[in-house]
């Protein structure tokens, strides 16, 4: 008994005392030589490639190779898929002061990391990995992680520029004979037939006009988000920041974005932007235009004509037709598709990690990734094994099956290749392949329609990455407000316009705009 | 006296003593088992609260919660002075105490039409039926839902069409998300809430309801008059139990289901914690406003309990 009583008392007190080292230890561990036979251990957090496909294998002939050529043990581990549940996976890290040595962050997170000094500065590593700088990091990638004049981390190329447009079912405007929409009005009138003329000729009353969901974030895509880009657009007021030298500021202040607001209230009142639009996740929007519920809608290249993503569009429309269109102009003659930055994927190396000397072995290892061996590994797989390169050089799936990088088994080995792409011909290439569609014989391509995409006419709003993002009870009052407006919670007049302004001003709007001018004067953001 | 009274506890309490040990070593297996949830309990309950005094603290993660420096009650007077703070308390007691009433009772009356049903088929189909929601999660919830009430062609939407009236959009609209709120939780989590309630009736000796019977009472004075009695001490710690948790109005859900068009009767404390302070690296903050809801969820334990005991002579502690 009294044993028992013992074992249950050390118990406790063991348990009680383990807050003092919640933390971690801070006592380093020997330093590894780096060899073979003595390899450094570096944990990677990484972005995966194909989230629904599950982690790298542990067989990955990868790990062989870094180990015996770069003397590392490297230790992967999947990033969610989220981005709102990564950034909290990386705070909580942070906060517990154990980040990994190297990991996947996005920019306003990894200013919160910088300020709480759990970052490495990086910016001599350049120079040791000169192949991967000249591949992946220009003066705006550096100036993407620098804060406070001081580089923080290696923004790698991320996702591709201007590669959404504005699409319409060309198979509904034949139909009911009506031409392709060049200014706002025409394109309401074509959104108000889509929905009461019935363009599918189905019989029913099934249609809607315009097609969208609310995305998003807290740098570029103010509320509603950029599903409503085009016809932001055609009043000038996409994007959440303007960098013209005349409006320089939160769009929201323009006089024009009142007259935007007012053109999507009716949109919602008169019925023609299907009403789920409000309640929408982006699958629910994607399988929605699938199921042929709108003819008009804001989508990217690849959600779009990549041969998966069509294929049920296909078998449900196989005379259905989707055409890119140019931006409709407004009132004032503006129009946009939407509003552009650059895009970077992130990695930085913890100040834990740079304290345990390891920078220089995580530049070897980025620069053996941008290398011709770790970018074909990472980016494809093993030759013979996942891909096989064709007459030009691109590699591609053959017939190699489920283990070509393409099947469920070998995608799985190209989990980091968004550490290796860098958005080179080589890549969209491989990565959007043409093909003909299974049912109606069409002949497709993400990267064609990638191209028509990028040749419509954009807004620039680099560097709207790096602009302030203000605290929650702005950032809400902002949403609710608009929101508000456009259900009618809140009747949309000038002057409860006015007094929206005003009161987003006392609660921090104002401040949020000044500091961001500042910023935007202090990198030259101003055009 | 006072010789002979403490000549006479010594005994009294080494005797004590060596019939608690004889007991323990009599139920050691029992004893073995509470250890495991006390080890949690130790693990995730108590070492955290040593962590709590970030609270009153500008964390900084680099110098850990000892290095940290002290900024008293600054955390607190964030969250007090937030342009939201009585939105954000109205909502979440709105919904704590709508979740009480709404799904308690459906709880117990699930429970007692289970016990009273004759069948045992089908009360074996309703008991599956009735838990099956509680391991659905959030995620697939928000898809049933979209599909029941969407405006556009969700099932009850249809119905509404189909009765001549305007379509809801009960997800984005003020007036009707708090509801969704409530009963999309209450058809959840009813069958599993309704467990407890199963178990305490199948406790209530079968020979009061025989005499009942025996008496010419019906079905419904046999509820009335035994099996909700018999049941209430259960059904008063069931709602002391919740009293502790009032300001949790269910994260999960809520963080599903709400969108900016609903802030106004969306936004709970926990929501408003995930953007402020975990989003936004404030963890000080984020820890103030847990002690803050943990503090206020015990003075409401304790008061309830109190009322409880001096009121129905039935309490928790």
């Amino acid at each position: 008994m009294r044993k028992l009583r013992n074992i249950l008392m050390i118990t406790i007190a063991v348990l009680m005392v383990m807050p003092a080292f919640a933390g971690g230890s801070s006592e380093k561990a020997s330093a590894a030589a780096g060899t073979p036979d003595d390899p450094v251990t570096i944990d990677l957090w990484f972005g995966a490639a194909v989230t629904e496909a599950g982690m790298i294998p542990d067989d990955w002939v990868g790990y062989d190779i870094i180990r015996e050529k770069l003397g590392i043990d490297l230790n992967l581990t999947m990033l969610p898929s989220n981005e709102s549940d990564q950034d909290v996976r990386i705070q909580a890290a942070g906060a517990a002061d154990s980040l990994p040595d190297l990991f996947m962050v996005r920019r306003p997170v990894l200013t919160n990391l910088v300020e709480q000094g759990l970052v490495a500065e990086v910016s001599d590593c350049f120079e040791k990995m000169p192949v991967r700088t000249a591949q992946q990091y220009d003066a705006n990638s550096i100036a993407h992680t620098t804060i406070d004049g001081e580089v923080f981390g290696f923004a790698s190329p991320g996702a591709i520029a201007k590669n959404e447009g504005l699409l319409i079912r060309k198979d509904w405007l034949d139909n009911l004979g009506l031409e392709v929409p060049t200014t706002i009005d025409e394109l309401l009138e074509v959104a108000r037939a889509f929905t009461f003329n019935d363009p599918d000729g189905n019989g029913r009353n099934d249609t809607y006009g315009y097609g969208a969901f609310v995305e998003t974030d807290a740098t570029l895509k103010g509320y509603p988000g950029s599903r409503l880009w085009p016809i932001m657009g055609a009043y000038g007021v996409e994007g959440l920041w303007s960098f013209d030298s005349e409006t320089a500021g939160l769009s929201i202040y323009k006089p024009e974005f009142y007259d935007f607001m007012v053109t999507l209230k009716t949109m919602c009142d008169e019925g023609i932007i299907d009403p789920n639009w409000l309640s929408y996740k982006k699958d629910d929007f994607r399988a929605a235009w699938k199921q042929g519920r709108f003819g008009i809608m804001y989508e990217q290249n690849a959600a779009y004509a990549a041969t998966a993503n069509y294929a049920p569009f296909d078998a449900n429309f196989p005379d259905g037709e989707w055409i890119v269109i140019d931006a409709v102009s407004g009132p004032e003659g503006h129009a946009a598709i939407g509003a552009y930055d650059m895009n970077y994927r992130i990695y930085a190396v913890s100040q834990n990690a740079a304290d345990a000397g390891k920078l220089d072995k995580i530049c070897e290892l980025l620069e053996w990734m941008s290398s011709d061996e770790g970018y074909y590994l990472c980016g494809w797989g093993q030759e013979g094994v996942n891909y096989v390169l064709d007459e030009n050089g691109i590699p591609v799936a053959g017939d190699l099956g489920d283990n070509a990088f393409t099947g469920p088994k070998g995608q799985v080995y190209t989990q980091l290749r968004n550490m290796v792409f860098y958005n080179g011909d080589v890549e969209l290439a491989s990565r959007y392949p043409t093909y003909v569609t299974e049912v109606s014989g069409k002949t497709m391509s993400a990267l064609t329609t990638l191209r028509e995409m990028q040749a419509k006419k954009w807004t620039s709003a680099i560097g709207s990455g790096t602009m302030p993002t203000p605290n929650a009870d702005v950032q809400r009052y902002y949403d609710q407000s608009l929101a508000e407006f456009l259900t009618g919670a809140r009747a949309l007049t000038p002057e409860n316009w006015q007094a929206f302004l005003d009161q987003f001003n006392a609660i921090g709007g104002a401040a949020w705009n000044a500091e961001g001018l500042e910023k935007m004067e202090a990198d030259g953001l101003i055009r | 006296m006072d010789i002979g009274k403490s000549g006479s506890k010594a005994p009294s309490t080494a005797l004590s003593k060596s019939r608690l040990r004889r007991e323990i070593a009599r139920h050691r297996s029992v004893y073995l088992l509470a250890l495991i949830p006390l080890i949690y309990y130790i693990i995730f309950k108590y070492v955290p609260i040593w962590n709590a005094q970030i609270a009153f603290k500008d964390f900084m993660a680099r110098r850990g919660v000892l290095g940290s420096e002290w900024i008293g009650l600054e955390n607190f007077r964030t969250f007090i002075n937030s342009f939201y703070f009585w939105s954000l308390i109205r909502n979440t007691v709105m919904y704590s105490v709508g979740k009480i009433l709404i799904s308690l009772p459906l709880s117990i009356i699930l429970a007692i039409c289970v016990y009273e049903c004759t069948r045992p088929a089908l009360r074996k189909v309703v008991q599956t039926l009735a838990y099956l929601p509680h391991f659905l999660s959030w995620v697939i919830m928000y898809g049933i839902l979209l599909a029941l009430l969407a405006p556009g062609d969700g099932v009850v939407n249809d119905l509404i069409k189909l009765f001549g009236g305007q379509p809801l959009d009960f997800l984005s609209n003020v007036k009707t998300f708090p509801w969704v709120v409530l009963f999309s939780d209450a058809w959840k989590e009813m069958g599993w809430s309704a467990i407890i309630f199963i178990a305490a009736l199948m406790g209530i000796d079968v020979s009061l309801f025989e005499a009942a019977m025996v008496e010419g009472a019906n079905s419904w004075q046999r509820v009335r008059y035994i099996t909700i009695p018999a049941i209430l001490p259960v059904i008063v710690t069931v709602l002391i139990l919740k009293l502790g948790t009032i300001l949790d109005a269910g994260f999960n859900q809520i963080f599903m289901l709400y969108s900016p068009q609903v802030y106004s009767v969306g936004d709970i404390i926990d929501t408003w914690v995930y953007r402020q302070g975990l989003l936004e690296f404030e963890f000080g903050l984020a820890t103030a406003v847990g002690l803050f809801k943990g503090v206020f969820g015990m003075v409401l334990v304790l008061l309830a309990n109190w009322l409880s005991r001096k009121l129905t002579e039935s309490s928790l502690f």
